[in-house]
């Protein structure tokens, strides 16, 4: 299509979709003040039925703990195609020397890289660690402090170098995590009903409020997921970071 | 709408304008992190700490470092004679 016809007809989808927009915009409620039946009543149910203070926890991993499960299992598959596509074209073998760009050789890391990597990559990990722990009380739960651990893992590779980096991060650890972490959400969701309750019923004991552990089977869903994500994420950045590898004579064009 | 959410959306803006307007992959790299950081101080002043977390790990550290990692490959792999 001519750029001009192709101009013609962006003006003429703007002016016919203009009206609908403004109309709608219109209809909006004032900021902030929009009604929020549902969330009022999660905030109003949540702390008495679950014990729980984080009613975004609640929320994912309870009162709409299944749609969690199609979105874990949206994840799994999607690291799953992803390795299938990036490990084709050099399979699970491991080298230990990343590539050259001709003419500009890898820079040594600077001392103040390296001390900053090694002060912060403890800190972070544990703080994902406590985000995860601590998703029933506070802000965060299993997909973020997965995420967190996931990308802190990236100080290693930021801070030593792609050797090390690579040394430290065992695929298979990782494989395992992701599965093991998959299976035990779902597992969750099942063993209520083995029980002879509904899909993933909190049917355990929930504890005291403000506990760490409280909220019962959401605990042990909020660890799957955590494990799946962690997993999942270290999977992706490894596979990315294998892609900047020296190509090995056997590796596939 | 307090003064921060007004800097925090025009914040926002800006660096997602940012974004579009550099040209140079590395440099947009860079802008997308940064513009992953502003977001998620964005949902940290609209009191979503949860969504700011994913944001914050993937947004600014795990997107990035993909795009990096596409650009490495893109240097340093040359097909076979």
């Amino acid at each position: 299509m001519k750029r001009r016809a192709r101009l013609v007809l962006a003006a003429v989808a703007t002016l016919a979709l203009v009206p609908g927009l403004g109309a709608a915009v219109a209809q909006l409620p004032r900021f902030g003040a929009h009604p929020l039946p549902y969330g009022e009543a999660i905030n109003r149910v949540a702390p008495v039925e679950r014990h729980v203070t984080n009613m975004v926890t609640a929320v994912n991993f309870d009162y709409r703990g299944l749609d969690t499960v199609g979105e874990e299992f949206m994840l799994l598959t999607a690291v799953t195609g992803a390795l299938v596509l990036l490990r084709g074209r050099r399979g699970e073998s491991v080298t230990d020397s990343a590539a050259e760009a001709p003419g500009r050789p890898i820079p040594q890391r600077s001392p103040a890289l390296r001390l900053l990597c090694r002060c912060f990559a403890p800190v972070l990990l544990l703080f994902g660690l406590y985000v995860v722990l601590h998703a029933q009380l506070t802000p965060g739960g299993g997909f973020q402090g997965g995420a967190i651990i996931g990308s802190g893992t990236l100080l290693i590779y930021l801070g030593e170098d792609y050797r090390i980096w690579r040394r430290h991060m065992r695929a298979h650890l990782f494989d395992a995590m992701e599965a093991v972490g998959a299976l035990l959400f779902l597992g969750a969701g099942i063993a209520p009903m083995i029980a002879g309750a509904s899909f993933l019923q909190n049917i355990l004991p929930l504890g005291r409020t403000g506990s760490l552990i409280s909220g019962g089977l959401i605990l042990i869903a909020n660890a799957g997921v955590a494990l799946a994500v962690t997993g999942g994420f270290v999977l992706l950045l490894l596979e990315f970071l294998e892609e900047t590898r020296a190509a090995e004579p056997e590796d596939e064009a | 709408m307090t003064a921060l959410l007004v800097l925090s959306l025009l914040l926002a803006a800006a660096s997602g304008a940012g974004v579009v307007l550099t040209r140079e992959p590395r440099r947009q790299a860079l802008a997308i992190a940064f513009n992953g950081l502003v977001l998620g101080l964005l949902f940290m002043s609209l009191q979503a700490p949860d969504v700011a977390y994913s944001e914050i790990a993937v947004g600014t550290a795990a997107v990035p470092l993909m795009i990096f990692g596409v650009l490495v490959s893109l240097k340093t792999d040359r097909p076979k004679k």
